[in-house]
């Protein structure tokens, strides 16, 4: 059912509604140069959309009689009055001319008609009686020489010129209604495209939204039970701690050992909770910093204390590389401590024996802009910041995996993610970390050969008070 | 369906659907070639690139009827391409009946199904219920080899529920005749619906009668293969 279309696809109503108006008015011109004979066209409802017109001799000479004017009136609203259903009407005048009233139909409507006259048919001999008693003043010589001006035409032409013309406003009105229709389904075809691309927009945000949601959800979810596990296993640990510390009474050699391995195992898993913690915290941005001015130096040296026995035992050597005039950082000292110690196990724990780890650090500047924005050349300051570096001669992060690495929970598919444990916290959680910093993190790393993470933490934070 | 009282007009959508390049447009020609002047009026075709439908061909048919009305009938046909899908639904707006034109060629089946899920789609989007509009098949280009054979078709044909017919539409064949089929489902619909022979006193098979005159075609006894 056509009910509530958008677009009336195919239809018009009236020739006014689409006809190309000039060249309706150039035909109707040449139509005139050709013939002599006036003509008008009329849109259905009466309106005259093109006139091309001469004013007769006699016609005017009528005119200038009181009589006359009133039959000339006449005739003229007659002929405005003929309907469209009445098919082609040829009107007579007092005058003995003729007007030819030629309905137009497109697609088998009505949509308008036109009036060609008056003209005189060639056929008439003699001059009507009509002309010649329509007022009682009318001189007969000047009326009869008036009339002889009038343009002469036989009925069979003039029903030929007709219907050429016909053709011709045919053919105007169907490449007019083509024009509107093109443009028509143009604007339609744009605006539905738009409306299309409207609604996948708003499934895609919807999905985002929900996606968020529960984003938010496992963050919670993960903070809660991270707290509940926490409980229990202090007091897993602090009872292991107090069996092997003999308050229980002595344990013997095997015990010892698999009350250690209790502990032991229990502060991994601690300290595996903890991470949980931290990335959740970090992830609903609810970390707060304790900012204090921090040696980066001595954050190096801590850092290779830490790792140093376990090196060891890998027979991986361990250097440190901290230059001269490396300015003091406005930091959180443990958080700081973590991001290199993160960075520093995981350099560890994928390099094999023989293999060196050097921990640095270096006075540089970096942007408080992200660099290449607009006007950023004018715009940006840069600010003294310090590098550290992790370097070790690992097996290295393939190029494609860069960008994922910082993502909770991902690690490089293969057998050494399961060789190595670990829960694929520890970078995400240092990337934030650093965030949180105002500094950045960035990646130099080559399969096989080894990486290195440069952390860069600005000397004091834009908006930092001591 | 649109009725005018006042012009004593009726107006029917029917609309050619189908894949790209399956020969819609070259239904429409071989229709406008057809049927006797009268009936017709021109065949309008509405920006095409390399001969492609970009938004649609329109094809306006008159018919006479007893009762005085003037059975005005429009056919289109969309754009088959893909990447034309907002125009086809708007093209399918207010369609009174459908004629699918499926290619018969075998590469093309996969080609065939697409068009006609997103035909469904489209009408959905429109508010037209698919099971409720009035739908005849035609499998097109009989004359290609590797097409699927009648065999395969005929067995189809009595599985569906639509009425399927065979043409070779650059030779005009079955042009006419899926044409008048068409008209005869969507006709039956639209009865249906509007109880047009009480309303208007259009009596079905004096119309359809009139449209097969007027189309020039034969009556036979014999209906969709
Ligand atoms: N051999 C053969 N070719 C045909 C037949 N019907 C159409 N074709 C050809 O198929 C090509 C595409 O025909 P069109 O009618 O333009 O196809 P369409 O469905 O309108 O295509 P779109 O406008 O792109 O959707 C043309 O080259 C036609 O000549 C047929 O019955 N047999
Ligand atoms: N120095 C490195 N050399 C090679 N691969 C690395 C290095 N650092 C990180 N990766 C890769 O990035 C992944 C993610 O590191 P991340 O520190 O987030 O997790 P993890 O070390 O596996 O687990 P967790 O830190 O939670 O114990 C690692 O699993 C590893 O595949
Ligand atoms: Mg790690
Ligand atoms: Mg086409």
């Amino acid at each position: 059912m056509s009910e509530g279309l958008d677009l009336n696809l195919g239809d018009i109503d009236g020739l006014e509604q689409v006809i190309d108006r000039e060249a309706l008015a150039e035909v109707c011109r040449s139509f005139f140069d050709l013939f002599g004979i006036s003509i008008r066209v009329f849109s259905r409802t009466g309106a005259l959309l093109s006139d091309v017109h001469e004013e007769q001799a006699v016609c005017r000479y009528v005119n200038t009689l009181s009589e006359g004017r009133r039959a000339c009136g006449t005739t003229v609203t007659e002929v405005k009055h003929i309907g469209a259903t009445d098919g082609v009407v040829v009107h007579p005048c007092f005058t003995g001319a003729n007007y030819r009233v030629v309905p137009i139909e497109y697609h088998s409507r009505h949509v308008g008609r036109f009036v060609i006259g008056p003209y005189l048919p060639a056929e008439r001999t003699e001059i009507p009686k009509t002309l010649l008693t329509v007022d009682p003043n009318i001189d007969a010589d000047k009326a009869i020489a008036a009339l002889g001006d009038m343009p002469r035409v036989r009925e069979e032409t003039a029903l030929r010129i007709a219907h050429h013309l016909r053709n011709i406003v045919d053919l105007i009105l169907f490449s007019s209604h083509r024009a509107h229709l093109t443009s028509e389904m143009h604007v339609a075809s744009v605006r539905e495209s738009y409306r299309e691309l409207a609604e996948k927009n708003d499934a895609l945000q919807s999905a985002y939204n929900r996606l968020k949601e529960l984003d938010q959800l496992k963050s919670n979810f993960l903070a809660t039970v991270s707290h509940e596990l926490r409980t229990p296993l202090t007091s897993i640990i602090g009872y292991s701690e107090m069996l092997t510390s003999g308050i229980a009474g002595d344990l013997n050699e095997e015990q010892n050992e698999f009350v250690q391995t209790i502990h032991d195992k229990g502060d991994h898993l601690l300290s595996l909770i903890a991470s949980l913690l931290d990335a959740s915290k970090l992830e609903q941005g609810q970390l707060t910093l304790n900012r204090v001015p921090l040696d980066a130096g001595q954050l190096i040296r801590s850092v290779v204390t830490t790792i140093i026995p376990n090196a060891k035992k890998k027979g991986i050597a361990v250097e440190s590389q901290v230059e001269e005039g490396v300015p003091t950082v406005i930091g959180d000292s443990i958080r700081i401590h973590q991001i290199l110690q993160n960075l520093a196990d995981n350099a560890l724990k994928f390099t094999t024996k023989g293999g060196t780890i050097i921990l640095g650090a270096r006075a540089t500047e970096m942007m408080d802009d992200d660099g290449g924005g607009f006007g950023a050349v004018l715009m940006a300051a840069s600010k003294p910041a310090v590098e550290f570096r992790i370097e070790d001669t690992g097996m290295g992060i393939a190029q494609d995996q860069v960008e994922r690495i910082f993502d909770a929970f991902y690690q490089v598919d293969g057998s050494s993610t399961r060789e190595h444990g670990g829960a694929g916290l520890g970078l995400s959680i240092v990337k934030r970390l650093i965030e949180a910093h105002g500094g950045s993190i960035r990646i130099e790393s080559s399969v096989g050969v080894g990486t290195t993470f440069f952390v860069t933490i600005p000397e004091a934070p834009d908006t930092f008070d001591l | 369906m649109q009725v005018d009282f006042t012009a004593r007009e009726l107006t029917v959508k029917l609309v050619y659907y189908g894949p790209a390049l399956s020969g819609k447009t070259t239904n429409l020609q071989a229709v406008h070639e057809l049927v006797s002047e009268d009936s017709k009026g021109r065949l309008m075709t509405l920006e095409t690139r390399d001969d492609r439908t970009l938004f649609f061909d329109l094809l306006p048919l008159t018919f006479n009827s007893k009762s005085g009305l003037k059975v005005r009938v429009k056919l289109f046909t969309v754009p088959g391409q893909v990447i034309h899908s907002a125009t086809r639904r708007l093209v399918l707006q207010g369609a009174d009946g459908i004629a699918f034109i499926a290619d018969s060629q075998r590469s093309e089946t996969k080609a065939n199904q697409v068009a006609f899920l997103d035909m469904q789609k489209n009408l959905r989007d429109n508010g037209l219920d698919p099971a409720k509009t009035p739908l005849v098949i035609q499998f097109n280009k009989r004359d290609l080899p590797d097409i699927r054979t009648d065999v395969e078709l005929d067995a189809l044909a009595k599985r569906g529920r639509e009425p399927v017919y065979k043409a070779v539409a650059v030779r005009g064949t079955g042009v006419l005749e899926t044409l008048i089929g068409l008209l005869e489902r969507s006709w039956a619909q639209l009865e249906t619906e509007h109880g047009l022979e009480e309303k208007f006193g259009l009596v079905p098979e004096e119309v359809l009668a009139e449209v097969r005159r007027q189309l020039g075609a034969v009556e036979t006894e014999e209906g969709p293969q």
